[in-house]
């Protein structure tokens, strides 16, 4: 298998925020960590870019953020699922496989 | 009901614009801090730390600019409504167009609401496609 790490396809990138976001509320960094954690590091992420994404969903109303504080003693912005987050995160998986699926049969097509 | 957050974030950034620029470097540089703690856990020093940990962050001034830009942003697409309202006006104008139509050839307010009648459609038609 190739060493190099897979950029990320237009719009991968939401959907990889809201599934890092289904287990509970995380900081933007703690997005970060998950994504690479969730992917085994395969997806390699522009750490800046992953706010103005976050920026987008809240506005969307798929997500929500508030101050807090981290584990390590700091103010940190903390963002959660809404419901309609988790909507949409049922939606964008199921698109994907359907993608993914169809791909693959174009591929192993004689 | 999801609506209702970004409506009031939307009205409190454009009224507030310094202090959601603050929020928003306060976040950024939260992270910044985060990556050169996980830097210096790895062995480097701290300036190399704080050096590597702003490369793999990427513009900072971009970004924060990008944020800010997003939150002062409209909380919901303007595209659907725009191509309503074509529509709508074109409805109008189509609807006028049927009833000026059995006036006289000659009069001027039939042929001008006929032409824009066209004209607005047209629009319309174009805005639909350059959306597909």
């Amino acid at each position: 298998m190739s060493k190099a790490k897979a950029g990320l396809l237009q719009g991968t990138l939401d959907m990889l925020i809201l599934k890092a976001l289904s287990p509970g509320p995380l900081h933007g960094y703690g997005i970060g960590q998950r994504i690479a954690l969730i992917s085994g590091d395969e997806l390699k992420i522009e750490e800046g870019s992953l706010y103005p994404g976050l920026y987008r969903l809240e506005r969307r109303g798929w997500i929500e953020s508030e101050w807090d504080v981290s584990a390590n003693n700091q103010r940190a912005k903390f963002y959660k699922l809404t419901r309609a987050g988790k909507k949409q995160l049922i939606i964008e998986e199921q698109n994907w496989e359907r993608l993914a699926s169809a791909t693959m049969k174009a591929l192993r097509a004689n | 009901m999801s609506r209702v957050k970004p409506t009031v974030d939307f009205i409190h950034a454009w009224q507030h614009p310094d202090e959601i620029a603050d929020e928003v470097e306060a976040e950024l540089r939260f992270h910044v801090q985060m990556r050169t703690n996980a830097n210096i856990e790895k062995g480097m020093t701290p300036d190399e730390a704080q050096l590597a940990a702003r490369q793999s962050f990427g513009d900072f001034d971009r970004i924060k600019n990008s944020c800010c830009e997003i939150k002062r942003g409209l909380p919901f697409d303007l595209k659907p409504m725009k191509m309503g309202l074509y529509i709508a006006i074109a409805c109008i104008a189509g609807g006028v167009a049927l009833v000026t139509v059995n006036l006289p050839h000659h009069n001027p307010f039939s042929v001008l609401w006929q032409l824009t009648a066209i004209a607005v459609l047209m629009r319309a038609f174009l805005v639909g496609r350059r959306k597909q």
